[in-house]
């Protein structure tokens, strides 16, 4: 095909817009609101996604590991004995707890096991906390009061913290699989943690990705209905231009070229419509948000422009190339009629 | 006498026919028997009239030669295609070797005059500059080249017509196909449009036509078919019709 030639039927999609362009702003019009509504979704899921997001940073695991304040308080070590001398010959400290009671001797063997953790692929981030620390942070979250027990315990029989490794997690539908692997680990006593919490946010994660999908869906598809039907109302004009073009003998790529820039025409207007539109509402309707709730944690639309964007005219493009295929093919596989009704 | 020149004329230049129908039947699929075993032989440069009664199958033998419809059976040949087994895909290259002028015109509204011929060109990957010149030739030879700009509801039916010929005539083809194009002309309009297509037909162009209207068909003497229930009935090539 001549360069010259294309330039033409471009030229000829362009202006056939133009000519029918009570039409051609019908499907605008149309397919702006399917790609808002779209859009819409898309930044609604984003923030759901955002807010979870911090959530599951809070959802914290604490791992406590097997060390010798875990042995001082452990029913499993028999303090009570008076075999000061095991059978191999170990000798008992002060406390009766020998060494080969308790897997985390020391800090070295507390970070191993922590680095062991981190090695885990579904494992974002571990923190080392030493009994001492954690003492302390379990005496800040007391009650008044409360916390003098754990003074008293800890003057009287010594820390009844263990270390322990703080881990945090990427997905959360992974989270029980993950805890089954860290239990597995020599040297872990217990995980504390809420999996009901991670179950829920697997849950509602799962849900937005379902109605997303489906209402992206069904919009898509109300878009293509309602653009073929639009295209369909201008077929007088272009069944004439079909029946033309078929006489002198154009073929059938070079008739559908115009009726495909049209469509693309009409998307990618759609597209810059809908970007300029959903950027204003969703202005206002965050700045409403943050005046009323006072959040400022509300995804930026400048970071979901780009995609926004994309996402409208790969929708448009679709719809009109799609829209405008399905009405030609129509016309040019009638045989018969070309000439005789239009 | 000026007959007897003709005849002998295409007897020493022509020897293959630009049209051939060998045994065509078209029955459509309501069941209609539009043709049935048409044998003729239209040769290059000759200038046809196809008369007959209404429903007569004049249309469907038009048809049939731009590939519009196909032949249940036999066989027919245009320009040199064999249209009964040619694919759909082929059927560009068959139709630019015609120009088709229809009975409605089929001008496009938003488009001026010089626009709707030029179409027929670009449509068919011509080049700009061709265009240009080959437009305003065709415009000039239907004598409309002061009409250019005009649109055609500005026109009269006989000069949209003639906007109609000159679009037929833009690509320079073998041969002209017009079913009734003096149909919704007044008769003065009638004799240009048919006046016109003999000067066209004498620089070589085979030209086809359906009419109804006897006093053409009369007063330019020219080859006549005359099919009636699916039949060529008549037929006066090379001598007078019965
Ligand atoms: N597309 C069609 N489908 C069914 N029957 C048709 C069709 N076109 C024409 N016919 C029938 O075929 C016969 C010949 O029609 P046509 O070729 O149009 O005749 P004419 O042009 O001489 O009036 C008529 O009986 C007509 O009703
Ligand atoms: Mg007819």
């Amino acid at each position: 095909m001549k360069l010259g030639s294309v330039k033409y039927l471009v030229g000829e999609g362009v202006k056939n817009t133009w000519v029918n362009r009570l039409m051609s702003l019908a499907s605008v019009g149309v397919l702006v609101a399917c790609m808002v509504v779209i859009g819409l979704a898309l930044l609604i899921s984003e923030n759901v996604a955002k807010a979870i997001g911090a959530l599951e940073q809070q959802n914290v695991v604490m791992v406590y590991m097997e060390d010798y304040n875990w042995a001082l308080y452990s029913d499993k070590t028999d303090t009570s004995s008076d075999a000061a001398v095991s059978e191999n010959g170990e000798e008992a400290d002060a406390n009766g707890i020998k060494s080969s009671d308790y897997t985390i001797h020391n800090d070295e063997e507390a970070k191993a096991l922590c680095d062991k953790i981190a090695k885990l692929d579904n494992v974002a981030s571990v923190t080392y906390v030493s009994s001492d620390e954690g003492l302390a942070s379990v005496k800040e979250s007391m009650l008044e009061g409360q916390e003098e027990y754990f003074d008293f315990l800890d003057e009287e029989y010594g820390n009844p913290m263990s270390c322990a490794a703080k881990v945090t997690m990427k997905d959360m539908s992974l989270f029980s699989e993950t805890i089954d692997k860290i239990e597995q680990m020599e040297g872990v006593d217990v995980i504390q943690s809420q999996d009901d919490l991670a179950e829920k946010i697997t849950a509602v994660k799962n849900g937005i990705y379902v109605a997303g999908i489906w209402i992206i869906a069904i919009l898509m598809i109300i878009a293509l209905v309602i653009v073929s039907n639009t295209i369909r109302v201008t077929m007088y004009n272009r069944k004439l231009e079909i029946s033309i073009m078929k006489a002198v003998g154009a073929t059938d790529s070079f008739i559908r070229i115009p009726f495909i820039v049209e469509g693309m025409l009409i998307g990618v207007i759609s597209a810059l419509i809908a970007e300029g539109l959903l950027y204003f509402c969703y202005r206002v309707a965050t700045e409403t948000i943050i005046s009323t709730l006072g959040t400022t944690d509300i995804v930026k639309y400048g970071d979901m422009a780009w995609i926004l964007l994309l996402v409208f005219l790969a929708i448009g493009i679709f719809a009109g190339i799609i829209g405008s295929v399905i009405i030609i093919s129509k016309y040019l596989r009638k045989e018969g009629s070309e000439f005789a009704a239009i | 006498m000026e007959q007897l020149l003709n005849s002998s004329e295409q007897f020493f230049q022509v020897e293959k026919p630009i049209i051939e129908f060998r045994g065509v039947s078209k029955t459509y699929p309501s069941g209609t028997h539009a043709l049935e075993d048409v044998n003729i032989k239209i040769n290059n440069g000759e200038f046809v009239f196809v008369v007959g009664s209404s429903g007569a199958g004049k249309s469907t033998f038009m048809k049939l030669i731009m590939r519009e419809e196909k032949a249940n059976t036999g066989k027919i040949i245009v320009n040199g295609f064999e249209l009964t087994s040619m694919k759909r895909r082929d059927v560009p290259m068959l139709r630019r070797t015609m120009g088709i002028v229809f009975q409605d015109f089929r001008l496009i509204p938003t488009m001026n005059v010089f626009d709707n011929v030029a179409f027929a060109m670009h449509v068919v990957g011509a080049s700009g500059r061709n265009v240009r010149r080959e437009v305003s030739r065709a415009l000039s030879k239907v004598g409309l080249g002061n009409k250019a700009r005009s649109m055609p509801a500005q026109l009269s039916g006989g000069e949209q017509q003639r906007v109609g010929l000159a679009r037929a005539l833009v690509n320079s083809p073998d041969l002209i196909i017009a079913d009734e194009p003096t149909g919704n002309v007044d008769p003065n309009m009638s004799y240009e449009i048919v006046s016109m297509l003999t000067e066209i037909n004498k620089l070589g162009t085979t030209v086809l036509m359906v009419t109804h209207d006897h006093n053409l068909v009369r007063d330019f003497q020219h080859r006549v078919i005359m099919l009636d229930g699916g039949k060529i009935v008549a037929d006066n090539a090379g001598g007078d019709i019965g």
